[in-house]
């Protein structure tokens, strides 16, 4: 990874490239898990050909680690139910293989690591965590969740 | 303490999915009398089922697994063309074109499970061995240990993935069966991708290069440790699986064949007749019902399904690499059934090598790319009812129901393979338990991870959460015939 900018001087233009990859994680049938997706879903509505390449995922998988070592640049935009995150957290996870695997699910530091391992390549990586309050079988992201949602797009709209 | 029989319980208290435990009940010389393993099975989506249009079927019940998907969702539109009248009992038949997509679909998911099975879950314990260190014998130890290795394989399991992804519209829990055929073909554009590649995608040459590495593996790693490999869970069982009219194994339909150890035809007949042939056993400590061959009785009816139970039953294979890979199989067990549960990493490398072999050859074929993909027979051919097997990676797959004349689901039964095989699961517990646990004086982490592995072959259902990079957690708890606990050992 090359020097990243600090989580408050990041902005969605840092990714206004087709080098850039904006990934949300989640299950949008299951309320506020869909944060990440919903994420996107707002992006494509602001930038309807947006230059960054956009997906979604219900949990990262290994093949991942492939993709991601095809951009210089991915933000990773997943739901979090960490009480100490109020609205949304903005961090730069490090390549490190952790125990998270299954044959379903990875975490994003060993999906980095994997990258770096397998593939010498790791792109500049951000994460960014949105509260979310509700998880059930149901569509649709809980008020607080909504909110927090647009906090962060606002955020990270700001010019820096 | 005297006279005071002892129970083990090796139980993952972590779950995603499936939950499974394992009671080993020793007597007082820690000699091993009993072995059960207990599994909560998917009985909740036959019931949910009920009341909604027949049509959903293959839709909603494909959400039961997140790996062999494709094969629900198969499994149940097979059950819908039959219900629709579609099919050899009514004598229509869908168009080429489905029937092809389809299998592409399921041949492709073949590869793909198969490739996570063996190497994200056993390569890891044959490299480092069973004994190893929890913190080496997982995914991360092998990423480690060999990045090449699982760079081929993440791009072989990628590109099974994009095959189902041009099938199904995604890679996960995607639409392409509809009662009485499929909802697309694939363009001239999927086809040259899948074949010849593109940056980040591998070519089919490639995937029948990187298709034939668990295979070498296998024969690797048993030459080196023949003995231990050829031991391990010696258990006997019927095997079972879909046949063409050749006798050889047909992943997407044929009729049911049974052989016995000596590979003598049991039984043949059409899947739709299951019930006139299997019948349930039911135990009071498991969820998980016990199949079996009426006539035989439980103990001499029950079968084995899966990779080595369609290696023990079929001829050949008809595709030239995976079948040269079989005559060594089948050679290697002199015309008998092989009953070695460790060898079913051999045979599912065999598969995987087929599999790719057979997505190749249908990638090729032009039906593919037609538009002729469904069937609409009149509302007078509506029987109702419908059955649906296919070979999924761990076995024989059932899907039956019934529907009401507005066609509302009134009934639904699941046969997964994991049911298929519990009781020879229960007899591989058992011989593991004897070999590894019984007259020990203490219970190690190898001989925890012992179990696992024999249960980890079948590759059953309740693997997502048995498998986890082998630091499952873990709660062994000794008790005597009065349920008080007289040891625990957790990790």
């Amino acid at each position: 990874m090359s020097a990243r900018a600090e989580p408050h001087r990041v902005s969605l233009g840092l990714f206004d490239n087709p080098t850039s990859l904006i990934y949300g994680i989640g299950n949008a049938g299951r309320q506020d898990d869909g944060l990440g997706w919903a994420f996107i879903d707002r992006i494509e509505q602001i930038h309807p050909r947006p230059r960054a390449r956009l997906r979604r995922t219900y949990q990262l998988g290994l093949e991942d680690a492939d993709l991601i070592s095809r951009y210089t640049r991915v933000l990773f935009v997943d739901a979090t139910k960490d009480p100490a995150v109020e609205s949304f957290n903005l961090s730069l996870p490090e390549p490190r293989l952790d125990f998270s695997f299954t044959s379903h699910a990875i975490s994003v530091p060993s999906i980095l690591a994997t990258t770096q391992q397998c593939f010498d390549h790791v792109p500049d990586a951000y994460m960014l965590a949105i509260r979310g309050y509700e998880w059930e079988l149901q569509q649709g992201l809980t008020g607080p969740a909504q909110h927090n949602l647009s906090h962060s797009l606002e955020f990270l709209s700001r010019p820096r | 303490m005297a006279g005071m029989a002892k129970t083990l319980v090796i139980d993952p208290v972590t779950r995603i999915e499936g939950h499974g435990k394992v009671v080993i009940e020793l007597d007082d010389d820690r000699n091993v009398i009993d072995a059960k393993l207990h599994v909560v099975e998917f009985r909740g989506y036959e019931k949910f089922i009920q009341g909604h249009p027949y049509w959903e079927a293959p839709v909603l019940m494909q959400r039961i697994c997140g790996i062999c998907f494709v094969s629900h969702h198969l499994g149940g539109a097979k059950a819908l063309d039959d219900m629709i009248g579609v099919g050899p009992a009514s004598g229509t038949s869908l168009t080429p074109t489905a029937i092809k997509m389809r299998r592409l679909g399921h041949y492709a998911q073949m590869l793909q499970s198969h490739v996570t099975a063996y190497f994200y879950l056993v390569v890891p314990e044959m490299l480092f061995g069973i004994d190893a260190a929890p913190e080496q014998r997982n995914l991360i130890g092998l990423i480690e240990a060999n990045p090449g290795l699982i760079k081929r394989v993440v791009r072989l399991r990628k590109w099974g993935q994009e095959v189902i992804a041009a099938v199904f519209g995604k890679r996960m829990h995607g639409l392409s069966a509809v009662p009485g055929g499929v909802n697309k073909s694939l363009t001239a554009a999927d086809v040259n991708r899948l074949l010849r590649g593109e940056d980040g995608l591998s070519s089919i040459d490639e995937v029948i290069d990187d298709a034939q590495l668990g295979l070498q593996m296998f024969y690797d790693f048993h030459d080196e440790h023949r003995a231990q490999v050829d031991g391990f869970a010696n258990v006997s069982a019927l095997n079972m699986c879909l046949v063409d009219d050749d006798g050889n194994v047909d992943y997407y339909d044929g009729r049911l064949r049974v052989v016995d150890e000596q590979k003598k035809l049991i039984r043949e007949f059409d899947y739709r007749d299951y019930l006139d042939h299997f019948s349930e056993g039911v135990e009071k400590w498991t969820y998980m019902k016990f199949p079996f061959l009426t006539d035989l009785g439980r103990d001499a009816g029950s079968v084995r399904v899966g990779p080595l139970a369609r290696l023990n039953v079929t001829r050949g294979l008809s595709t030239p690499i995976a079948a040269e890979a079989l005559e060594k199989f089948h050679a290697y067990t002199g015309g008998r059934a092989n009953n070695m549960t460790l060898h079913t990493n051999w045979a599912r490398t065999i598969e995987i090598i087929h599999a790719a072999e057979v997505v190749r050859d249908l990638l090729n074929d032009p039906d593919l790319q037609k538009d002729d993909l469904v069937v609409s027979p009149g509302a007078d051919a509506w029987t109702g009812e419908g059955v649906g097997v296919v070979e999924a990676p761990r076995g024989s797959l059932l899907h039956h129901y019934r529907a009401d004349r507005e066609g509302n689901i009134t009934f639904a039964n699941l046969i997964v393979a994991t049911t298929q095989n519990n009781q020879v699961l229960n007899r591989t517990v058992r011989s593991v338990a004897e070999d590894y646990l019984g007259g020990q004086a203490e219970i190690t982490e190898g001989m925890m991870n012992a179990i696992e592995v024999g249960i980890r072959a079948y590759d059953p259902c309740l693997s997502c959460a048995t498998h986890a990079l082998g630091q499952m957690p873990l709660v062994v708890t000794v008790v005597d015939s009065q349920g008080r606990v007289l040891d625990e050992r957790a990790r």
